[in-house]
């Protein structure tokens, strides 16, 4: 799905990311870990072409990502505060994102309701623009649009940080449902090892921008880890 | 305290705004101190513009008269100009400093201004070289004193007005009033408040008290200030959660438009929803009204035809929402380019979006502005010229000059004064804007008659119109050639 080639980024003399070659298949859960500036945001922004890679490509299928447009298409992802739209009501930006996908009002309201138990009634139906909700359902917002539009690809930045531990729960059914269901590949970044290791069948550590450990056994996942963390 | 002032001054040298653009910030400062070196020239030669320029027979007489509009327009420019020190405190709240000390010290900041020595600068020489030896010292500094003590209330007065009323229909009524006060007095004649307030201040004259009441005004001001914030230093009443507004606004016939419509009609919440955009809505009704005091006005009468200026004014009336809007054409979008960036053809139909929303509300303004032909048929035919020409090529020119390294800006911070976004380039590309009709324009006018020099406009400008699918595409491209400079410049990351 999506190939990593040569990858290379680097700010004057700082190299911030170098990755000789990265595969990540279709329909994997692909988790990436690493202290804080390991450069998995970077890595993120690259793929999304948000970033420009001072070497290398990334291609998804096959087609260079900074070279076109379609494959934006496929791919849903949730950053950060900049990829929504703060003065909408979460309401309306859904709505926006609808008309943007070419979705009906059926398929919307088929995709939000997989949302309910997470959004706990705190997000539809508010008079209240994103900008001023709170941190955890911001990001709740941030992720339903993501996965809408059925992509194949989904990116999540950090998406268990300032959710509530009963959320959390719920976030992780949730990617675990939709990864049962389809095939969608799912590309998530986290501190929180646990949760990480309990949804991805493949862990890649960075460190200093350069890949340390490609973990694919299940089984020793987490003790590796959690020795390279100290925790 | 100090340590206040410290942090004062390290906030103003690394904000983002003054140590990005030094350039800016000194040309900016250069323009304040030319501005106030203007008006205390006017100051000095007050007496003699009067008397010798206007036929006042008495300079004093006439100053007096006319000061209520001094501090009638005083208060306008202060509502729209002057700053709120409330963002500050959410910083300072938290610390252990006692409030009283946090909301004494911002409003003694917020009194350091250009705003506070106005007054000062033009009515001081004046009453050197007037009042005083005409009626004693003593006389002179009471008047002098009555005057600041008026200006400085206002001040008071005025952070509090405007933290209470600003953004709500009170504030619009109450500046609405203040305005037709002004102008109905001295346009219509209704009555003159100029001649009811002068007794004021010719009694400063020959009294203290008009001093001592204004002094005490002042204080009292500053307490109904300071006690005002002090009850509302709460970060809940600062930053107040703002209602949905127009909820479904939107123009219908963007819908027409696809994914560009779509996103013109964002844009349009957008700027309903953030105070800095509604401001620039604002000023555009307001500069509508910029006619009425050009084509009114006996210097640009001419014997036969009108006079050159109008072309430049009827630029400004068919076009100021998108001349000022179209500056920071991407900068409105900085909290969420990204946005756009990762949607297919995001970036695209943004672009065309934005122009679509120029195009509609320049017709809009367009339209208000047809009433002018009572002014005559000349008018009528300036604005379809230059709206035209407007449409066709300054579009371009401000879109495409605005996407010279664009800068992020914070669009909940008001607009007047605020240089959040604006780079060299913003004052560079007013020249080709203002400039541009007139290289058209003046050719023809001054080589065959003026009414070629309009169907030269019209013509130049229905040209871009036929061109504006190629035309809109130069952007498009700029920027996505620079979409990752622009991006992690929004991220605020450089």
């Amino acid at each position: 799905m999506i190939t990593i080639h040569n990858l290379k980024k680097q700010y004057k003399d700082a190299v911030v990311l170098d990755i000789p070659t990265l595969e990540i298949p279709k329909a994997e859960c692909f988790g990436l870990v690493g202290n804080n500036g390991a450069g998995k945001t970077t890595l993120f922004r690259i793929i999304l072409d948000l970033v420009r890679a001072t070497e290398g490509q990334v291609s998804l299928e096959g087609e260079d990502v900074s070279k076109s447009e379609a494959w934006k298409y496929k791919v849903g992802a949730y950053l950060d505060e900049h990829m929504l739209l703060s003065y909408l009501t979460a309401d309306e930006y859904f709505e926006t994102l609808r008309k943007i996908y070419n979705l009906s009002e059926e398929d919307l309201e088929h995709h939000l309701s997989k949302f309910e138990e997470l959004f706990n009634d705190e997000i539809r139906g508010k008079k209240k623009y994103l900008r001023d909700l709170s941190k955890g359902n911001t990001k709740k917002v941030g992720i339903a649009a993501a996965m809408l539009g059925n992509p194949e690809v989904v990116m999540l930045d950090e998406p268990f940080e300032n959710l509530d531990p009963s959320s959390q729960v719920r976030l992780k059914k949730l990617i675990l449902q939709e990864k049962a269901l389809s095939q969608v590949t799912f590309l998530i970044s986290s501190h929180d090892l646990n949760h990480v290791t309990d949804l991805c069948d493949r862990i890649v550590l960075l460190e200093k921008g350069k890949v340390i450990k490609d973990l694919v056994d299940k089984g020793s996942m987490v003790e590796e880890l959690n020795r390279y963390f100290g925790t | 305290m100090i340590q206040l002032i410290k942090l004062e001054l390290l906030k103003t040298m690394r904000s983002t705004a003054f140590a990005k653009s030094v350039l800016v910030a000194i040309f900016l400062g250069f323009l304040a101190i030319l501005l106030l070196s203007y008006l205390l020239m006017l100051g000095i030669f007050l007496k003699d513009v009067l008397e010798k320029g206007f036929n006042f027979p008495d300079a004093y007489e006439a100053v007096s008269a006319h000061l209520i509009y001094f501090f009638l327009f005083e208060f306008m420019y202060r509502y729209f100009t002057q700053k709120l020190p409330v963002i500050e405190l959410e910083r300072f709240l938290h610390l252990p400093i006692k409030k009283s000390k946090i909301i004494n010290f911002l409003l003694a900041r917020s009194f350091v201004s250009p705003l506070s020595v106005i007054a000062l600068l033009i009515f001081t020489p004046f009453a050197f070289t007037e009042v005083m030896p005409r009626f004693g010292e003593a006389a002179g500094w009471s008047w002098i004193l009555t005057i600041l003590f008026t200006s400085w209330s206002l001040h008071w007065l005025m952070l509090w007005f405007k933290q209470k009323f600003e953004d709500s229909i009170t504030g619009l009524v109450v500046i609405f009033a203040v305005l037709l006060l002004g102008i109905g007095s001295s346009y219509y004649g209704w009555f003159n408040v100029g001649e009811l307030m002068k007794p004021i201040f010719d009694w400063s004259l020959i009294s203290f008290i008009p001093v001592a009441v204004m002094a005490i005004v002042c204080l009292a001001l500053y307490r109904v200030a300071f006690s005002f914030y002090y009850q509302h230093a709460y970060l809940e009443d600062l930053a107040e959660e703002e209602e949905v507004k127009f909820a479904n606004a939107g123009f219908g016939v963007f819908d027409r438009f696809g994914l560009a419509g779509e996103f013109a009609n964002l844009e349009w919440k957008l700027i309903i929803r953030h105070k800095k955009s509604r401001t620039y809505l604002m000023l555009a009704g307001f500069f509508l009204l910029y006619g009425l005091i050009f084509y009114t006005n006996p210097i640009y009468q001419t014997e036969d035809g009108f006079s050159h200026m109008f072309i430049f004014v009827g630029v400004f009336i068919t076009s100021i929402f998108m001349l000022q809007y179209g500056q920071l054409f991407l900068s409105w979008n900085s909290a969420n380019f990204d946005f756009f960036l990762i949607k297919r053809n995001g970036v695209e139909a943004l672009v065309k979006g934005k122009y679509l929303l120029f195009v509609a509300i320049s017709v809009l303004s367009f339209l208000a502005s047809v009433p002018y032909v009572y002014f005559g048929l000349d008018i009528l035919l300036i604005h379809i010229a230059t709206f035209l020409f407007n449409m066709g090529v300054v579009i371009h020119l401000v879109v495409y000059l605005s996407l010279w390294k664009p800068k992020p800006m914070d669009l909940n911070k008001g607009a007047m004064f605020n240089y959040e976004g604006v780079g060299i380039a913003q004052f560079l590309m007013m020249l080709p804007i203002f400039l541009g009709p007139y290289a058209v324009y003046l050719p023809f006018a001054l080589l065959i008659s003026q009414y070629a020099g309009l169907v030269a406009l019209a013509v130049t400008g229905l040209a871009g119109i036929v061109a504006s699918r190629y035309l809109t595409s130069l952007p498009i491209k700029k920027i996505l050639e620079n979409r990752y400079q622009i991006s992690s410049a929004f991220r605020q990351e450089l």
